[in-house]
């Protein structure tokens, strides 16, 4: 047992630390200068298990510190209605038994095992039973410190606090030997990941209890804690024989880890979702169609094919908008003082507008659905990289994300005029033209923004994984200065001409920019 | 025709994938690219097909003692793992293809014609090509370079994931295709080499050779072509 302990520990600590130094090669600046062989290199090794038994110690103690200083005694202070100290039992031991049922250890598929007992074919009871132990005695030794700590501070007596760390454990348990004994009955997959619809509402019943019934000042009794306390670690005890003498772990782990045979990569996983993701947005509407031809032809289906994710969000900001200028006009008729206050922020605060515009926006959605989805396969064909093919996308794409922005950009920009116009009006009319025309111009820059940038940069790779540095950065830089504008104070009036201008001056030189580089720039990334 | 590589160099860090390649490779043939594991030969792919920036090197078209660089249009690429625009069916993007390129493509066909050329039953016709199996993706995509008809078809791998009756009817469309263009496939499957392709070409150590057939039988031919495969590691 103990040498099949050793055995898998290393394993995972080798894998840690090889995790460990690729993180570290993955610095961009460091990338450079070390060299692949790395892993091999001793100081690099030694470095690695130090961060590896660090984190190891850490992940015992840290968690069960955040759980209970945030989720038992920080929301416990918020009762005031029954003794500290009950509370903090209370809430202790309701959440313990949910942790119990979805929080096992032994039948979390992780990578462990599956390396340990599929890849490398450890004997898969003795695995199994070593990792529990030690998965245990982390339980009891994680949170004794901590039960004592804010066991002592709630003024929980000391017997208690020194049985808790127990109850967890003997709660764990319990919970493995019913899952073990349900699995014989039934062959069910015990992988504690997949719950099905009542132990769900289970949790959220004993979760509403947990803080609902403080809430209300109702405890259980400490007596009864105490009582189901000691039943829990008496079980505990008991089921220590199940655990110890079930023999079908094999098959138990065939079963919880043949998932994971297939793409272990989170990488590839992520990737994978995102493009299963990307293409359930695509309509299965059988009635969509497209009279045009070319270009446009294809462009259209696109657009039609992927309405929901493309103009659902429009629809919403404008909706919205409508909303929220309708209750303005409506504040402002009713009341002069809202009135004055509206009207001078109309005048001074059109700059944070530019923040609003820029979260708005749903340029980014539009390129990643239009990577993934389309030009992902299509740039593989020679005739769609062709650069005058390239650039007559680009103008009808540009034209149609514009479109798509255009709705919820009107609504605000005269909904601005509208509310300066009921709250006081002003004394230069041209504010009436400035303020619309300068969501406008807000709308369109941002749409040009992220479709240059999408068309410069082309940041995905074929697996349609962002990987264009320049772009991360960009994408910052567009954040921070729209963050910083934020923070101006000028008047509407010049902050809004400054801004058309910015934006025509910007369209024109993407626009350029486009036309002399996205020929070559826009093809996959390898 | 020829397509004609001359000084293709590509480096990833310090490891040479392509070392100052220049090959000619004339059409009419069916070339078989054979390479170890992490040869390069999809690199080479990349590097022809300008998805990837090579260090060094350009690539002409040849034709009556004159040549000029290849253009994207010269250049059909199959991938093993088939790539169609998932949002359209197979019809549509058909319809696209063909209206974008009405000028360039010979002899255009009805639509359902190419379907029936590439055995598509006519209710798969209307489908959406997110639908589509592995197979028929790629059915759908190596029609789309047929009829663009490049001068140059690079297969990576294509008919590795197909089933039996579909590789076959892909191998006979191949032998039809080839002349008067290069079709280069590249494979790890040995047999197909020698049963589809005109001439065998390894790549190793980053770079390219023809491994000659001479009046070897097949078997002969075989042990050849692992022997370079094998010497070359050694060099």
């Amino acid at each position: 047992m103990l040498k099949t302990f050793q055995t898998a520990y290393l394993l995972k600590n080798t894998y840690r630390v090889n995790g460990i130094i690729y993180s570290i090669k993955q610095i961009p600046l460091l990338r450079r200068v070390l060299p692949d062989s790395l892993y091999r290199i001793r100081g690099f090794k030694i470095l690695g298990n130090i961060l590896s038994v660090g984190w190891e110690v850490v992940s015992t103690f840290l968690g069960k510190f955040l759980y209970l200083l945030l989720l038992v005694c920080g929301l416990g202070e918020l009762f005031d209605k029954a003794p500290q100290w009950q509370v903090f039992l209370h809430i202790f031991f309701v959440l313990t038994i949910i942790g119990a049922y979805m929080n096992t250890y032994l039948f979390n598929p992780t990578r462990d095992k599956y390396y340990a007992i599929s890849l490398m074919r450890m004997n898969a009871r003795t695995y199994m039973l070593s990792y529990y132990i030690y998965a245990m005695l982390r339980v009891v030794v994680g949170f004794l410190p901590f039960t004592l700590l804010f066991g002592r501070m709630s003024g929980v007596p000391l017997w208690i606090c020194l049985l808790l760390p127990l109850l967890v454990a003997g709660g764990k348990l319990v919970c493995v030997w019913i899952y073990l004994f349900r699995y014989e009955k039934t062959g069910r997959n015990p992988d504690e990941n997949k719950l099905n619809k009542w132990d769900w509402i289970l949790a959220a019943v004993l979760l509403a209890a947990a803080y609902g019934l403080p809430y209300l000042g109702i405890v259980i009794p400490w007596q009864a804690i105490v009582a189901l306390m000691v039943l829990a670690i008496a079980g505990g005890v008991c089921s220590v024989k199940k655990v110890a003498r079930f023999t079908f772990y094999r098959e138990l782990c065939q079963m919880m880890l043949a998932e994971k045979k297939s793409g272990l990569d989170p990488r590839v996983t992520s990737q994978k979702l995102v493009q299963d993701a990307s293409r359930k947005k695509i309509s299965t509407d059988t009635s969509i169609t497209s009279k045009k031809k070319g270009f446009d032809y294809f462009n259209e289906l696109f657009i039609k094919r992927h309405r929901r994710i493309l103009w659902n969000s429009a629809r919403r900001v404008t909706i919205g908008a409508l909303v929220v200028v309708a209750v303005g006009v409506g504040a402002c008729l009713l009341n002069a003082q809202v009135a004055r206050a509206t009207n001078e922020s109309l005048m001074r605060l059109l700059p944070v507008f530019l923040f609003f515009m820029y979260a708005l926006n749903r340029g980014t959605t539009f390129t990643q659905a239009l990577f993934i989805n389309c030009d992902h396969s299509m740039l593989t064909y020679g005739f769609y990289k062709k650069p005058d093919t390239i650039l007559k996308l680009f103008w009808i794409r540009l034209r149609e994300i514009t479109k798509i922005n255009l709705a919820p950009a009107v609504v605000i920009g005269l909904g601005l005029s509208i509310l300066l116009y009921v709250s006081g009006g002003t004394e230069a009319p041209v504010n009436y033209v400035v303020l619309p025309v300068s969501i406008l111009a807000m709308s369109v820059l941002f749409s040009v923004h992220y479709l240059t940038l999408y068309y410069l940069l082309q940041p995905y790779t074929a697996e349609t994984e962002l990987k264009s540095g320049t772009y991360k950065i960009l994408s910052w830089v567009t954040y921070l200065f729209c963050y910083a504008l934020m923070q101006v104070r000028m008047s509407s009036l010049v902050f809004g001409a400054a801004m058309i201008a910015f934006s025509l001056l910007y369209c024109a030189v993407a626009g350029v920019l486009v036309y002399k580089y996205a020929g070559r720039t826009f093809r996959l990334r390898n | 025709m020829e397509f004609i590589i001359e000084n293709l160099s590509k480096k990833f860090g310090t490891k040479e994938v392509l070392k100052q390649i220049d090959f000619t490779f004339e059409s009419g043939n069916i070339y078989g690219l054979l390479g170890r594991n992490g040869a390069g030969k999809t690199t080479l792919f990349n590097c022809v097909n300008r998805d990837l920036k090579a260090d060094s090197g350009s690539f002409f078209i040849g034709e009556n003692g004159t040549r000029r660089p290849t253009v994207p249009e010269d250049i059909g690429y199959v991938l093993s793992t088939p790539t169609v625009p998932e949002f359209l069916t197979a019809r549509e993007f058909l319809k696209f293809f063909v209206e974008i390129n009405e000028k360039s493509i010979r002899e255009l066909r009805p639509l359902d014609e190419y379907f029936e050329m590439m055995n598509i039953v006519p209710e798969d016709r209307d489908r959406l090509l997110k639908d589509y199996s592995h197979g028929m993706k790629n059915k759908m995509q190596m029609l789309i370079n047929i009829i663009a008809s490049p001068n140059i078809l690079l297969l990576d791998e294509p008919l590795t994931s197909l089933d039996v009756v579909v590789a076959e009817e892909m191998k006979q469309l191949l032998r039809r295709q080839k002349d008067g263009r290069v079709i280069i496939f590249s494979t790890h499957i040995m047999e197909l080499a020698l049963d589809l392709c005109d001439k065998i070409v390894i790549l190793n150590h980053g770079e390219l050779e023809v491994v000659d057939k001479e009046n070897l039988d097949n078997g002969e031919f075989k042990d050849k072509i692992i022997q370079a495969l094998r010497e070359e590691e050694h060099a």
